[in-house]
């Protein structure tokens, strides 16, 4: 359980990027929504200690986050961030795979098994040898999610993981995290693609203005006024709204009601 | 992250065109380089203090602020005069001379830089005729500064989140863990400067070989003025050291 309790955040120079935020998740996928500058990475940052609050606490199973520094809180809630070359550097996928186990002092045999285990996960088994830089942009993402993986957290940060991606790609990285839900992973999506956010989210989260505008189920969330934030809804709604055959998922469920 | 330091005020440095600036400011550093004594170096750095303030505009504090990062040299340089000479107090007079001198070369680098603009600098730099492309050089090294600031940042917080802890270990532990930041921030910096390249040249630079600016600097009669004051001046020092002696000892 992840425990946010009247979070406040100043950056040096004054700026409130955070008022008073109150959430809490468990194992479940929520997706962090608000235009530019709302706060999202600002909150999310918080909950892997990157960044302490200036007023309110941040509970992560039962640790505060004042009290324990990054690595430690690593082992609980992985943070893939949005570029994923901003953290390859080692020569083979491998080594940069077994970079966080490493920190974490695990042990060699420890280390290459979670190593094994988190390229399965993302489907990169066989990608070893390879140089990170040499991967393709949806390989690459996928390779940023074992990184954080393979510290086996229980719950996940993922900052944009399909933007910029194929169709293809976007499909892969969303499989694996409808699969890592299923395995009891607590996972906080920010995106600003309303598409992902209909197909992966059950709850949202809006901010807006460093506030908590809205926390609830994703078919209350579409029925806001969203260009009010910066926001529209995704195209398969607008249609389905306008015919009348309110809030649907995907294409398929959309079928289906107009089937019958 | 300090890296303009330019301050908007209504001055007399800062109307002045930036070759006289930099004109004086090659004079004020020779004239700080002729004398030794303490006598002259201490009195000096106040002198320079009221200068910048009278003429620029920038108040005591200010100039205290983009000084601070350089106080250690001045301990450093006094201890060690105060060690190595003897006596020991007239060490220490000679240390805190030679430390206020160094403060005063800074003093006056970071007058110029916060009575004129980056752009004015640059401008002053090429009608000095140096060549347009280091022009553009600087300003991008300058422009850049922040920018890879504020991605080593992301890629340390990247890092810190696969537990890496710069912290932890001795020196060579460190430097090695440094890497893991480095090479992500190498890579990223090579990549921004290939794609600023391709740019530049969709914009046709290096079309014309001589550039058109759409700002212009132009020398006015204050300008001349300014500049023969600063002529006079280190003509005087110049006089007072070698025709006169004045303000040089001999320390051994």
């Amino acid at each position: 359980m992840i425990e946010v309790k009247g979070l406040w955040h100043i950056y040096e120079g004054g700026k409130e990027a955070l008022r008073g935020i109150d959430f809490d998740m468990g194992n479940e996928i929520v997706a962090l929504v608000g235009p530019n500058g709302s706060g999202k990475t600002t909150l999310a940052k918080h909950l892997n200690g990157l960044l302490k609050p200036t007023k309110g606490e941040v509970i992560v199973d039962g640790l505060n986050t004042k009290e324990h520094s990054v690595a430690e809180l690593s082992r609980i809630v992985g943070y893939v961030f949005q570029n994923p070359e901003h953290m390859f550097f080692a020569e083979s996928v491998f080594g940069e795979v077994a970079f966080g186990p490493r920190n974490l002092g695990l042990s060699g045999e420890e280390v290459e098994e979670r190593v094994r285990w988190a390229l399965e996960k993302v489907n990169l088994e066989g990608y070893e040898n390879r140089t990170p830089y040499s991967l393709s942009g949806g390989e690459k993402q996928r390779l940023a999610i074992a990184c954080v993986l393979s510290m086996k957290p229980k719950y996940l940060v993922l900052d944009e993981p399909t933007t910029g991606l194929d169709e293809k790609s976007a499909e892969s990285v969303r499989d694996i995290i409808r699969s890592l839900h299923r395995e009891g992973h607590g996972i906080l999506l920010i995106t600003h693609e309303m598409d992902l956010v209909l197909e992966l989210a059950r709850r949202v989260v809006l901010l807006h203005g460093g506030k908590k505008i809205f926390d609830g189920p994703v078919d209350e969330f579409f029925s806001l006024e969203l260009r009010d934030y910066g926001l529209d809804r995704p195209e398969l709604l607008r249609i389905s709204f306008s015919i009348g055959t309110g809030f649907v998922r995907t294409v398929e469920e959309f079928v289906g009601r107009l089937a019958r | 992250m300090m890296y303009n330091f330019y301050v908007e005020r209504d001055s007399v440095l800062h109307s002045l065109d930036p070759r006289v600036k930099l004109a004086g400011s090659a004079s004020a550093v020779i004239i700080l380089l002729l004398f030794n004594s303490p006598e002259v170096l201490i009195p000096l750095f106040f002198l320079t203090i009221l200068l910048v303030y009278t003429l620029g505009k920038i108040t005591p504090r200010e100039q205290y602020r983009v000084l601070k990062p350089l106080f250690p040299i001045l301990i450093i340089t006094i201890v060690v005069w105060a060690f190595v000479y003897d006596p020991w107090y007239r060490g220490a007079l000679i240390g805190v001379a030679y430390g206020l001198r160094l403060l005063t070369f800074g003093l006056i680098a970071f007058s110029l830089l916060m009575t004129t603009t980056q752009r004015e600098l640059i401008l002053g730099f090429i009608k000095l005729k140096m060549p347009y492309e280091y022009g553009l050089t600087m300003t991008i090294a300058l422009r850049y500064i922040p920018t890879l600031y504020m991605l080593a940042l992301n890629i340390m917080d990247a890092q810190k989140a696969r537990g890496w802890e710069m912290e932890k270990g001795n020196i060579l532990v460190r430097m090695r863990k440094m890497s893991a930041v480095l090479v992500p921030l190498l890579i990223a910096s090579i990549k921004t400067a290939h794609e600023l390249s391709i740019a530049l040249e969709s914009r046709a630079f290096g079309a014309r070989k001589e550039r058109t600016f759409l700002y212009t600097i132009e020398m006015k009669g204050r300008d001349y003025a300014a500049l023969l004051m600063t002529g006079v001046i280190l003509g005087i020092a110049l006089y007072m050291r070698y025709g006169l002696g004045f303000g040089h000892i001999k320390l051994y």
